[in-house]
This record gives structure tokens, sequence and C-alpha cells, in this order.
């Protein structure tokens, strides 16, 4: 261009106005702000006490107990045995205030030829119905001894910290090789479901599970009929192995724990020493000894047995 | 792109890309262009992408501004010509009044659809049409003329009704991919394609599946005032009021044999209920009925968790092994099943009379009984004996399409087993438009009065001709 001396942008810069009107403006602005803001507090409270509220869940009602400890019970078990079994889980429900179910494994209709041992998902079902304001139900077979009661169940495992700082992630869920691991960044509050693994895969015999619409699908998928009739080798064990790899949506719920919190196996069971019971652990599990008709489960239960009624009676005396 | 480690707390991090650099940083190397000299040393620090650009640019030697398109008639002349109106073009108003008006170059279309989107004045942007187009093709199944010409006039159709209420409209490519290919999962990708819209479309809440040969008859009727608005009077909960498959119901937990000893009924008491917990909000899944059992041309599936769950559930290795050679209409019949075997669904399912979102035209699941004179008097789900009784399509157990009764939405299924799949769509598009005509058509219709004596014959003739096929 022509001009000498460089030319002013198209762009001029912005209207500043002068001084002393924006000094007006911002003190009537400072006058009236309280009046703003009470007006939209008032606004603001009218719409948070008045919008239309979502239903809350009932409220629990008083006695409600925090955990049901359901165990199956077998007709092929002597009374003896029976007898025992309920006393041990009676003497830990009453120590923390828990309830106790005892169903037998006949109670359900499970279809012709079914394994007993799938009794142990209705039976889960059915404790939901009966305590449905219960939060956790904590299924433990009847070959399974609870030797330490002094710990309630949530201070163990349930807190959802303390749940965070046991859980196992990045674990295949059937070892050695599954493809599908357990998720790594998951939250205690979000957990429905908590178990152990042992050497073979996962270990249906101590479960824990929050009452709640996931149960009730959880449950019921695996209860489907199609998983009965298939003949799974390991019956209802190898369905629930399928169903936590095959569904995300049951993946997601699920938390592994060591398994000496939950269900440490007895010496006689052929497992991996870091799941074997000692002195001291939560559950004794004998695991297997009804299915192999080389062991007798009130043959091998009848120390620990003892030993459990000792200590029993010892803190009885002091 | 993404960083392995967070970005430092130093200008612009040491990143030379626009994204990364922080806004000031990126501002102030423009608004210094013309004097680059501090910022030219060339330290890593400071290399950003808008100084490396002000540098080449006093390289090149080119002035640091632009001497064109400074005016606002040259910036802007192309925009400011084309919403110009033009009168040059004689005829051309016909014309353009013929065309579809998509809101072409037109103000009021579009803002009707963007003030019945939103969820405070219309509620459009919750729903999602999920259109499965592109069915077939291939070497087993050639789509000739007919076939395309169908899937233009129901995407066309789709498209009309979105844009109309504010909806949003997924249209899906589901030609036969490798991973469902025959054997394994085929017709389960419905599925997975729902999943798929319920993550692209996070706001939306109801999400409704059409299949293709699908024809939307009336679309004044917006999803909200037809079903949504008044879930307690459109839908039913309890299966027995229309039970083409006998499901029993409520479920008892037993396998339903008469001699077997008695067994606990370890269900809760809302699995147990024939109408769930009866609250409207809880429907999770609408599901029209025809002749043989649910139907899933046309249904609608609400986000929740339960919805995730059962999207979960509903293809497994273990299901497939079994049932595969047993269920013809695949993911249908495996629906069927989750419902009838597994209680925790039946308190979230809803079905809709068949007619309200899925009628049928006459040939598919029999004969159109027709509806008695004066029509059905609006619908009824109490369970009383519909008018006309079971011979008439009034009330839930009402399957195919009556045109006095102005039903919402044609399905056309099962047009390629011994029907005529275009000659359908065709007239189901002209019956459409027709009645839907506009009140200036209709005026000039009855006013060419003695013209109407013949175009009834000629509907009549159309109809024995009809007859004679089935």
């Amino acid at each position: 261009m022509q001009f000498p001396y460089p030319r002013k942008t198209s762009q001029p810069p912005a209207y500043q106005p002068s001084r002393a009107s924006t000094f007006q403006r911002r003190r009537t602005l400072r006058n009236l702000a309280p009046y703003i803001a009470g007006i939209l507090t008032l606004i603001l409270l009218f719409v948070y006490f008045l919008r239309p509220s979502t239903p809350t869940t009932t409220r629990a009602p008083p006695g409600t107990p925090p955990v049901v400890l359901v165990t199956t019970l077998d007709a092929k078990q002597s009374e003896h045995y029976k007898a025992n079994i309920i006393e041990n889980r009676k003497d830990y429900a009453s120590r923390h205030g828990y309830s106790t179910f005892f169903p037998n494994t006949t109670d359900y209709d499970l279809m012709s030829g079914v394994p007993s041992s799938w009794s142990t998902v209705p039976a889960m079902r059915h404790a939901l119905t009966l305590y449905p304001h219960t939060p956790w139900i904590f299924y433990l077979t009847s070959t399974a001894l609870i030797m330490n009661p002094s710990q309630p169940l949530d201070l163990k495992v349930l807190d959802p910290r303390k749940l965070e700082s046991l859980m196992i992630v990045d674990r295949p869920v059937v070892p050695p090789d599954s493809v599908i691991k357990t998720f790594s960044h998951l939250k205690g509050e979000r957990i429905d479901f908590i178990l152990t693994q042992d050497k073979e895969g996962l270990a249906g015999g101590s479960l824990l599970l929050r009452n709640g619409e996931w149960a009730k699908f959880f449950l019921d998928a695996w209860y489907d009929p199609l998983y009965r009739s298939y003949n799974f080798q390991k019956a209802e064990g190898h369905a629930l192995e399928h169903i936590v790899q095959w569904h995300g949506t049951v993946l997601s719920k699920l938390a592994l724990v060591p398994q000496r919190v939950l269900n440490g196996y007895t010496k006689e069971v052929a497992g991996s020493e870091e799941g074997r019971y000692q002195e001291g652990d939560f559950v004794a599990n004998f695991h297997g000894c009804a299915r192999d008709p080389k062991r007798n489960c009130e043959m091998e239960m009848k120390p620990l047995m003892v030993r459990w009624q000792e200590l029993r009676d010892g803190e009885g005396r002091r | 792109m993404s960083l392995d480690r967070s970005p430092s707390p130093r200008l612009s991090g040491g990143w030379s890309s626009p994204g990364l650099t922080t806004p000031h940083d990126g501002a102030a190397n423009l608004s210094r262009g013309l004097s680059p000299s501090k910022r030219s040393n060339g330290t890593p620090r400071d290399v950003t992408w808008a100084s490396a650009k002000a540098a080449s640019a006093r390289v090149n030697g080119y002035p640091s501004y632009t001497s064109q398109n400074q005016g606002f008639f040259s910036r802007h002349m192309r925009k400011v010509s084309e919403a110009l109106p033009y009168f040059a073009h004689g005829g051309q108003e016909d014309r353009l009044r013929e065309k579809e008006k998509l809101g072409r170059g037109r103000a009021g279309p579009a803002i009707r659809y963007l003030y019945r989107r939103t969820s405070y004045l219309g509620g459009g942007s919750k729903f999602v049409i999920i259109l499965g187009a592109n069915q077939g093709g291939g070497v087993m199944e050639w789509k000739g003329a007919r076939e395309w010409a169908i899937e233009r006039d129901s995407v066309k159709n789709k498209k009309r009704y979105a844009n109309e209420w504010g909806y949003e409209l997924e249209i899906v490519d589901m030609a036969t991919k490798k991973r469902y290919a025959h054997e394994w999962r085929e017709s389960w990708e419905k599925v997975d394609v729902i999943r798929n819209s319920m993550r692209k479309y996070p706001n939306a809440e109801w999400f409704w599946w059409l299949d293709l040969n699908t024809f939307i008859m009336e679309p004044s009727y917006s999803l909200q005032s037809h079903i949504f608005s008044n879930l307690q009077a459109t839908t039913y909960r309890d299966i027995n009021l229309y039970n083409p498959l006998h499901i029993q119901h409520p479920p008892n937990g037993t396998s339903g044999d008469p001699n077997a000893p008695k067994f606990a009924n370890y269900l809760d008491p809302i699995s147990l209920s024939a109408t769930g917990d009866s609250d409207p909000n809880s429907i999770n899944l609408l599901v029209p009925q025809d002749c043989g059992g649910f139907n899933l041309g046309s249904f609608f599936v609400k986000r929740s968790d339960w919805t995730d769950r059962l999207l979960d559930v509903w293809w497994d290795p273990v299901f497939y092994e079994q049932k595969h050679m047993e269920w013809e209409h695949k993911e249908q019949d495996a629906l069927e099943y989750i419902y009838t075997n597994q209680p925790w669904v039946r308190p979230h399912v809803a079905f809709v009379p068949q007619r309200k979102i899925n009628a049928f035209p006459h040939g598919a699941c029999g004969d159109n009984r027709g509806v008695p004179e004066g029509g059905c008097g609006g619908l009824d789900i109490t369970g009383k004996e519909p008018k006309g009784g079971k011979e008439k399509e009034c009330g839930v157990q009402g399957i195919h399409y009556q045109e006095k009764e102005r039903d919402f939405l044609v399905n056309m299924a099962g047009c390629e087993w011994g029907r005529d799949c275009w000659g359908e769509m065709y007239n189901f598009r002209e019956l459409s438009m027709k009645l839907n005509r506009h009140l200036w058509e209709k005026f000039k219709d009855w006013w060419d009065g003695e013209d109407e004596e013949e175009l009834k014959k000629k509907e009549e003739v159309k109809k024995k001709k009809e007859g004679k096929k089935e």
C-alpha cells in the first residue's frame, strides 16, 4: 500500500467506557448483590425441597440382622452331624446378631437327575425372600466349620475399604490360564459377590452375596434349567465359572479374596499350601468329603469339632 | 494421542502440539506474531506450533497480514447471496414444494426440531430410533432394484419422522458380518447394536429397534403422546391377558410338574406378583406379541442396569448349543425362553398391543379379521371382552393394521415368504400419504367429487387382485 506509516488494523479495539461510568455500575451491582443472592437461594431451596422425589427404599425394620448364614443340609448326613453344624452356625450368629437359615437340599425342585449340590442356588434365593432387608447373605457349605467366631464379617471382609485391600485383582478366574481376569479397578461399594478361589477354580463352598436386584438376576441366571441340563462335571461349580467368564455384568460385581479369609481347606483336601487352614483362621472346609467315597466327613471333622468346642467352652470359663 | 506422563506444570509442557499448549501461551504467541524475535531462540521449551509458523512466515518473506478478503462483503458474499430469495426461474416453486420438506433452507421445521428435542419442552432427544438397514445382500440373498427401493422408502420414512419430532435416528448396517455368520450368533447382532447405541447416545432413555420392512403410517403421532405419557393405559404386564405362548404366569419356582412332591416356592413377592410392582417407571422392555409369541420387529428398550444385564445374558454359548436347532426365530425365541425361565426378568417387561406399534398387514399371522362397525372405541387393556370378541381385531389381541383406526406403524413381517414386499411397501406408503394429505388436497379431492367414484372402483379392483393372490 502507499501509506507512509503502518495502517491501522481493520478491527478497531473494542470500546472502553470511561472509568467513571464503570465505577457507578459496579457500585449499584454491589448494592443489589445480597438481594439477588437471597432470591436465588430461595428459588433453589424451593426447587430442591418441592421437586418430585424418587421413592426411597423402605427403611429396614429394627432387629433386622445384618447377615444371614445359609447352610443346606443333606438328607444323607447323620442327625448328629447336622446337629453339630447347626450348633456351630448358631453360635457364630448369636455372637454378632446374625440370623441362620437351614433348608434341606430336597426342599427345592431341582430337575430330575440333577445333583443335589445345585440346591445352593435356590437356597440363597429363598434367603433373599425371607430376609428382604438383610444386606448380606453368607452361604457356607455343610462340609465346613466356623473355627474362629471372634470377628464379625463386616470387619473381616465386608467393609468396603477392607474389601478393597483384600481383593485379588487381575487374576485369571479359572487358574492357571483363563483369559478372563478379575477387574483391577472395582470399588468396594459396588461389589455384590465375594468368594474365594482354590487350586482348580472358583470355590463355591463359601459365598457372600449382597441382597438386591443384582443378586436376584445372578441367582436366577445361575439356576437356569439349561445349565442344569448341560450336565457340567462339577455341577453348579462349573456353571458358576462359565457364567463369570462369559458375562461381564457378573464379573464386574465379583471380588476374589484370599482363600484363608473365608474358606481354608483342611489337610485332607488336595489343595495349595496358601489355602491351607491354620489354627486361628475363620473357616475350615473339608472340601469334597461328601463326594469322595473314600472319605468320611464325620470322621474328618471330629478333631476340629472337638477343638472348636474346647475353644468355645474355654471362653465361657474365663 | 495419549500422554505417557502427566503434563508438566511448565508453560506448554514441552510438547510441540497446539492442543496441548495452554491457551494463554498460544494467545501470547499469536499477539506477538509480528515481533517474534524474543521467542525465536529455539530452546525446546519455547518451540510451539504457533511460534514455528510465525517464524516460517517471516522466513518466506510474505507480509504477515493478508490484503485480500478484508471487507465484509468479500468475506460473506457467498453466504449472503445464498440466502437471498430467487425469483428468476418461473415454474420452479411447484418443484420445490413437491420435494420432501426436510427443512432445506426453511427456518420453521429447523426451529421445531430443536425445541422438540429439548428435555423440558419436547423430550425428543430421549428417544433413539435404531433402524436395521442393509439387510441381506451378498451371494446368499441377492439385492435387486426392489430391495433397494424398499430400503430407500423405509429409511426416508424414518428420517422424516425423526426430524419431525426431534428424535435421534441411528441407521445401522446389518450386512452379514463374519463373526455372526451362519450357525454362530447370527441374528443376535441386534443385541450388540442396541448396546452400541446406548453407548453412543448417553443421554437417551428409550431405544426403539425397527426392522427394515416397517413403515410409519401416521407421522403425526409422537411416541410420547402415543405410548409413553401414559404407560399405565397403553401397556399391560400380566401376560395372562393375551398369552399365545401359554407361559405360566406368575412363576412359582418349580418345574410345574403336577405330580412332583410339594416344593418350596423361594421367589420374592414382586416376582410372584402378576404385575410386578405395578409401577410404570419400572418398565424396561416393551414388546408386542403376535399370534405366535413375542415379536421383535419393533420394540422398546429403556436404559437401565436391568437392561444391561438382559443384553448380557441374552446370548450364552451353553443355551445356544442346546437350543439353537429348536430356536427358529433365534434371538426372539431366546428372549421368550429367558422370560419363561428366569424370574428376575418378568417384573420389568411390559407388553404393548400389537396394533399400537407393530401392526401386521393382511396375510401375516393369518387374515385381517377387520373391526366391527363403528370401530373399536379405544384401546382397553383391563381384560374385558373386546368389542366384537375374539373374531375381530379390537383389544390386546388385535394384530392386523386397521385403516379406519389409523394405526401407527405397519411391520411387513415375513413378506419375503410368499408375499410381495415391494408391493406392500408401495401400497402402504401411498395409503399413508392419502390419509395424511394436506387440507387443501382434501378439498381438491372433494371438489372433484365425480372422479371419486372412479377412484373407488379402481381400489376395489386392486383389492380383489390382492385377495386372489393370497
